[in-house]
């Protein structure tokens, strides 16, 4: 077992959380190795995690190099390995067993999916290798997104688990949260099912209009339709096909794809990464955003919705007026405002009932709250429940709408949100 | 200190990293909810509150709003007719706020004050914000087609020390990463979460530019939107409130010392008019000394804590000397000796000053009474000074034009 991490590999230093998370250690003075297929990709990692640091002083402890000239020579002095290759089981096993060839037999392994199934993932690896591996799920970027969830296999060392959470959360500064071992761990399984309910609800509201009535003011920075954008909409299908597969629950049917995601795949509409074909929207070279029209895949002029009462709760946060807001839109009588409340009843009530699913029971909602929060900045469901009045009256307003009240929300204690240190979740947009 | 006692009830203080703008918000969004968030603090009848004073630089410029302080009476129906008012002294502009708060007190016209400091300032860029900034200065003479007119002129500060006793950057640089160090603990601390060492700090790069003169980027505070609210109280008031806590009245902290001084605004000016003297920015020095005096406390010595105004590093660099911890001129010494450290002799600016923490111009005042207030009760979390029992503040208006103190305590 170790004891202090002073040589890191990241492995596939290319990608955006593999280098901005090397970068992060980076910063703690740790010799951190970029590796990638290909050198000049390794570099391009390093290039982010300078910008991330917003300083070129980092470097000095960043080696960048390629997998055939230096995995070897790391893997000879790594105490920790991050493995943040693509997300496929046969490629993450190749490369395990390379590590497992010439890793220390001390050194901790942790891979950064949420999706595969950690189980698998040490398949046919040494008793070493196994012991030391688990999950370390940064969120992105981890700049600004502080959670990390942190997951075993059953062969993980308990004490290789301790280490690892004590370091994230005090070296790294990261907001650790411990979840089982499942598909999504917690947040992806959470975000994702509104997610995809969303773009479902697209199809018959269209897609400008759900991301104006989910809009920021409910508790995002982001509308969700355009963050699935800054996703991209083909992890967005790897993560829900993989969440329906190795997931069951009260929503499973809501994580089936709407088949027009499957077109938008084909035609190249992937999001921001793609530029030119857009996603979601589509940026024109005038500046003007035009929206996908899921019934053909075409995009459609903007129609500018205005709901007045969304329109009003939008002012009020302006303002501050955080729970006036959320009267406003409880009170509304408006067949648009009825999707808010039941997404909102669906976040809270989807969340409560994976409390000792995806967490542990006796932490309560309190994991989940964090994640939700420090991982997607949305205001967390305990915040949400708050902000509709309370326990009471949300199990009441839950009830009304026809929702299963999970029985961890009814035993639950109130939550006592600041308001003011909640404000940040709601945005006036 | 003569008179009547002033306390200090505790408050709120906004998270310094938040961009108000980002999220659409009004200012007045912020200064409701800093209200709202020392209301849960300290569980103040909003009804006990007398009067309502506002600490803010330039919401004019920065957010086309002004007469901040009757907002204030929208935030709960019984404030309608209350006395409020706005105050401004550039960076020292809460804390001018809190010596008028002070003086209804002692004269006996109020028993509880309620008292906010706050700007926003990410509304504009930084070219335009620091135009702004400029205002704080004689605009016409020493910032009227100047960019970044403020960094230059504290960076003529260092330049000065620099002719006078010699001053090598290297301590500049220690200062900016102290303050960073420190703001890591602060949970409401701008740069809580971002990166920071003595290599960056002394090397001028990509990142670290040179904004004027020897002032680089690191070298600098931050552009912050954020408001601190918080309560003073007179002894009568103090002495109630204590006991529905179930406190002693010597348990809740009051201002022991203050110490106000005007210099002349044009930065020149002051320099030259100092020409003779040992220290640097004599006025401040006075205001430190008064402050000192009126708290009956024989030195720095006697303070546990000092929370400065480190608008640049070179105005802590000049705070060291003029607090005297050193002789003048020799601040390097006690950097180089680790005096103001967490763990130090004297620590300066544990919440991460205005480096770490953000410097909300009209916020800053307050933001530091606030801090000394939890020093003194033990509340300041992962940046508490273990047995604080008095707290030195300076904040600055201008280029140490406004230089007022405050002496905290039990």
């Amino acid at each position: 077992m170790i004891d202090n991490i002073r040589s890191v590999i990241i492995l596939g230093s290319s990608g955006t959380v593999g280098s901005l998370t090397g970068g992060l250690i980076a910063q703690k003075d740790i010799k951190v190795y970029f590796l990638s297929r290909v050198l000049e990709r390794a570099k391009s990692g390093l290039e982010r995690a300078i910008a991330q640091a917003r300083s070129e002083v980092i470097s000095r402890n960043i080696v960048c190099g390629d997998y055939e000239h230096l995995l070897e020579k790391a893997l000879e002095e790594a105490d920790w390995i991050v493995e943040c290759v693509s997300e496929n089981l046969a490629i993450k096993q190749r490369m395990y067993e390379k590590i497992d060839q010439y890793k220390r037999s001390d050194a901790i392994v942790s891979s950064t999916t949420s999706s595969l199934p950690l189980t698998e993932l040490p398949r046919g690896r040494s008793e070493s290798f196994k012991r030391n591996f688990l999950s370390t799920h940064f969120y992105n970027p981890p700049g600004r997104m502080l959670a990390c969830e942190i997951a075993t296999q059953a062969a993980t060392d308990p004490e290789v688990f301790d280490f690892m959470k004590d370091f994230l959360g005090h070296e790294l500064r990261r907001v650790v949260i411990p979840v089982k071992n499942i598909a999504g761990f917690a947040g992806n399984r959470i975000a994702f099912l509104l997610f995809n309910q969303i773009t479902a609800l697209a199809e018959e509201h269209g897609v400008e209009m759900m991301d104006y009535l989910i809009g920021p003011y409910t508790g995002r920075l982001m509308p969700p339709l355009a963050t699935l954008d800054l996703v991209g909409v083909d992890i967005h299908k790897a993560i829900i096909e993989n969440l329906y597969e190795n997931t069951n629950d009260e929503m499973h049917e809501s994580f089936i794809l709407p088949d027009y995601i499957n077109k938008m795949i084909d035609n190249g509409s992937l999001g921001n990464k793609a530029l030119t074909k857009g996603g979601f929207y589509k940026k024109l070279e005038s500046g003007k955003r035009i929206f996908l029209d899921p019934a053909t895949c075409d995009y459609v002029p903007a129609i500018e919705p205005h709901v007045a009462s969304v329109e009003k709760a939008k002012q009020q946060i302006h303002m501050g007026m955080y729970r006036e807001a959320f009267e406003t839109i409880k009170t509304a009588h408006r067949k648009e405002v009825d999707i808010v409340m039941d997404i909102l009843c669906t976040y809270i009530a989807y969340s409560y009932a994976r409390i000792g699913e995806v967490t542990e029971s006796e932490l309560g909602i309190e994991e989940i709250d964090k994640v939700m929060s420090f991982g997607f900045n949305w205001a967390a469901p305990s915040l949400i429940v708050n902000m509709l009045g309370g326990k009471e009256y949300a199990i009441e307003l839950m009830e009304e709408r026809g929702f299963a009240v999970p029985d961890s929300l009814k035993s639950a204690s109130e939550s006592a949100h600041q308001i003011p240190n909640a404000g940040k979740y709601f945005v006036a947009r | 200190m003569k008179g009547e006692q002033v306390y200090i009830l505790g408050g709120y203080q906004t998270d310094f990293a938040r961009n108000w703008s980002r999220e659409n918000k009004h200012i007045v969004a912020m200064m409701r909810e800093a209200y709202q968030g020392s209301i849960e603090a300290t569980e103040i009848e909003p009804g006990d509150i007398d009067a309502a004073f506002i600490g803010n630089f330039a919401g004019e410029l920065y957010c086309m709003q002004g007469h901040l302080g009757a907002f204030f009476v929208d935030f709960d129906r019984r404030f309608v007719g209350l006395p409020t008012c706005r105050f401004e002294a550039a960076c020292a502009a809460s804390a001018v706020a809190a010596l008028s708060a002070m003086a209804y007190i002692q004269a006996g016209i109020y028993d509880l004050v309620c008292l906010i400091g706050i700007e926003q300032m990410k509304t504009v860029d930084a070219v335009k914000g620091g135009e702004f900034l400029g205002t704080a200065a004689w605009y016409e003479k020493e910032a009227a087609g100047i960019e970044f007119s403020f960094p230059k002129l504290f960076g003529k500060l260092g330049d000065e020390y620099d002719k006078r006793y010699g001053l090598d950057d290297k301590y500049l640089a220690r200062i900016a990463v102290i303050n960073y160090d420190n703001a890591k603990n602060n949970p409401n601390a701008q740069t809580r979460n971002w990166f920071m060492n003595f290599e960056h700090a002394s090397t001028v790069g990509k990142y670290n530019t040179i904004i004027g003169g020897r002032i680089k980027v690191t070298d600098c505070s931050q552009i912050t939107d954020g408001a601190v609210c918080l309560y003073l109280a007179s002894e009568e008031f103090a002495a109630k409130y204590a006991k529905r806590r179930q406190l002693k009245l010597d348990q809740i902290p009051r201002v022991l010392g203050w110490g106000h001084r005007t210099a002349p605004i044009e930065f020149a000016k002051k320099i030259a008019d100092s020409a003779k003297d040992e220290y640097v920015l004599p006025v401040t020095r006075q205001a430190i000394v008064d402050t000192l005096s009126r708290a009956g406390l024989a030195d720095c010595w006697d303070l546990d804590v000092i929370e400065t105004h480190d608008c640049f590093t070179t105005s802590e660099y000049m705070a060291i000397d003029h607090f005297g911890l050193t002789k003048p001129g020799e601040s390097w010494k006690a950097i180089e000796q680790g005096v103001i450290e967490m763990g130090g002799k004297l620590p300066i600016n544990p919440s991460g000053g205005l480096i770490g923490c953000g410097h909300p111009v009209g916020g800053t005042g307050a933001r530091q009474l606030l801090d000394a207030y939890k020093q003194v009760t033990e509340t300041a979390g992962d940046y508490q000074i273990p047995g604080a029992k008095r707290v030195g503040t300076l904040n600055l208006g201008g280029t140490a034009t406004t230089n007022v103190c405050f002496i905290v305590g039990r």
